[in-house]
């Protein structure tokens, strides 16, 4: 278990490589973990010590989701967010669901690659959008809250693929009980647990990592899903300070999130694939739908296609959702699967946001409007 | 118009403005406490950006707020509504080799000219009220405020010396 030197080691240098050349990190990770690990060179393994960190880098990352849902906020965008919302968790779950049933996987299979793929990297969207200099554009608005929206429906879809397991009702039960004693007790605690997190000694961090680490203890004594907790977790510190908890966990998340990332790679197993054609016909899909959506979405919402291919360009990117669903949920085959298609998604669509106005000119409407120079 | 306040939920907060001429200026704080400030003209099908730095955005914040700050050069005078008639001018010196090993008591500043050094700043290290027995090195810029008289003495007597 030492070897986890060498794969964070590598993670570093290839950091440093993807933010020199403005490509997202992830996908280097997750290579980094293929390379090193069982189908590559098999220098790191794949043990137990290693797995608990890696499962902590996907905790914290749902705990900082829950942080970050702000409710009120997503109220008053109101409908606009609710319809863009909506076509893209039906374009891009239907055609990656039916893809991955025209390509022979099974039923259950073919739920988790749907949602698994429907979900767009929050992180590469926004980090291209401030890097790109996108943030003037009302589309950049429309993205930024969709990848919020993505989130609560993220849940929503854990709780649903929950309920597929064994007892679906006595876990929901349980899981609403859990929520209504979180909410409840932070309420009660509120100028507690601020005075608290604005110590200046270790106390707050350690608050922090404690609350964050029993959510693993917490959802084993009580059979629920962990990612469920803490995201609950998360939702119900926000109102303490949300800014101020993000800061306290960020450190943990970047450097277990990696991890995460890595040792997804290293348990990748690709001897499965036979053929590439799986993964290309779910990587046009995958993007294809994409698209689609940030064409709708433009349209309704502001009134050209332009937009849209805006919006669509810089939502193809799949990350740490798609590849938390995978590990949470998936398969060896799916698994393999879904790691090539966010490896190259990620990467693709961090081109296609960059260059998103020459993809505008791919548009009929975008000549035929008059809108080139 | 109004400036428009949008939560940019991941990113940070963006202020927006519509000029009366129909520009475009936003100004969006990150969280790396950098900013990014957009301007589009009106018309035009693109925005131009550049990111700031906190202390960049500190230097166009004195700039753009000073309907009472008048910058010249290496030089500021500030006015205080209240106060009607006192205009204060803080200027910016480089020290040369001539005053170098002096202290500013040496110089008596303050007795010949009636300016006060208030900051010297050498290689990026400020001093702010700097103590009279502060030796000049050449090369150290000293921050000096007074009326527009007593700093035009200043340069007579003291800088020229």
């Amino acid at each position: 278990m030492e070897e986890i030197a060498l794969a964070l080691a590598c993670c570093l240098a290839l950091a440093f490589i993807s933010k020199r050349w403005s490509l997202p990190a992830i996908p280097f990770y997750i290579l980094a973990g293929v390379a090193l690990g069982e189908s590559g060179f098999g220098l790191v393994p794949a043990d137990e010590f290693t797995a608990y960190l890696s499962y902590l880098g996907l905790i914290f990352l749902l705990f900082y989701v829950g942080l970050e849902i702000r409710p009120k906020s997503l109220l008053r965008q109101g409908t606009p967010l609710l319809i863009s919302g909506v076509i893209d968790l039906n374009v891009n779950f239907l055609l990656a669901f039916v893809g991955a049933l025209a390509l022979g996987f099974s039923l259950p299979d073919a739920l988790v690659i749907g949602a698994a793929l429907y979900v767009s990297s929050s992180a590469i969207a926004v980090a291209s959008l401030v890097e790109n200099r996108k943030l003037l554009l009302p589309e950049s608005e429309t993205i930024v809250w969709l990848m919020v929206i993505e989130d609560v429906i993220l849940i929503l879809l854990l709780s649903l693929f929950t309920a597929g397991g064994e007892n679906p009702l006595a876990m929901l039960a349980t899981i609403a009980v859990v929520a209504i004693v979180l909410f409840a007790a932070v309420r009660a605690g509120k100028p507690f647990l601020r005075s608290l997190l604005t110590r200046d000694d270790e106390i707050p961090v350690l608050f922090t990592f404690t609350a964050v680490v029993s959510t693993l203890y917490i959802s084993k004594l009580l059979k629920i899903p962990e990612a469920l907790v803490a995201i609950l977790l998360g939702a119900s510190l926000a109102s303490t300070g949300a800014p101020l908890l993000e800061r306290l966990s960020q450190p943990f998340r970047d450097v277990f999130l990696v991890l995460f990332f890595v040792f997804f790679g290293i348990t990748v197993d690709f001897s499965g694939t036979s053929s590439l054609v799986p993964i290309v016909a779910m990587t046009v899909v995958a993007i294809g739908s994409k698209i689609l959506t940030g064409l709708l979405v433009g349209r309704i919402l502001h009134g050209s296609y332009a937009a849209g291919m805006e919006i669509g360009s810089t939502i193809i990117a799949r990350g740490e959702f798609s590849i938390a669903f995978a590990a949470i949920y998936g398969s060896g085959a799916i698994s393999a699967l879904l790691a090539a298609v966010v490896i190259i998604t990620s990467l693709t669509g961090s081109f296609t946001a960059r260059f998103s106005d020459r993809l505008k000119g791919f548009l009929p409407t975008a000549r035929a409007a008059g809108t080139e120079p | 118009m109004g400036v428009r306040c949008v939560e940019l939920p991941g990113i940070g907060t963006k202020y927006e403005l519509e000029t009366e001429k129909g520009d475009r200026v936003a100004i969006i704080f990150l969280p790396s406490r950098h900013f990014q400030l957009y301007v589009q003209q009106k018309g035009s099908a693109a925005p131009s950006a550049a990111e700031i730095s906190p202390s960049e955005a500190r230097r166009l914040g004195s700039l753009l707020s000073g309907a009472i700050i008048e910058a010249e050069k290496e030089a500021v005078e500030i006015a205080f509504s209240a106060l009607a008639d006192l205009r204060i001018r803080v200027h910016t010196y480089l020290i040369r080799g001539n005053l170098a090993g002096k202290s500013i008591a040496d110089l008596q500043v303050r007795t010949r000219t009636g300016a006060t050094i208030v900051a010297v700043s050498r290689k990026g290290q400020n001093t702010v009220s700097p103590a009279p027995s502060f030796t000049f090195y050449e090369g150290d810029i000293a921050v000096v405020i007074g009326e527009t008289e007593q700093l035009q003495e200043f340069e007579r007597k003291v800088l020229e010396s």
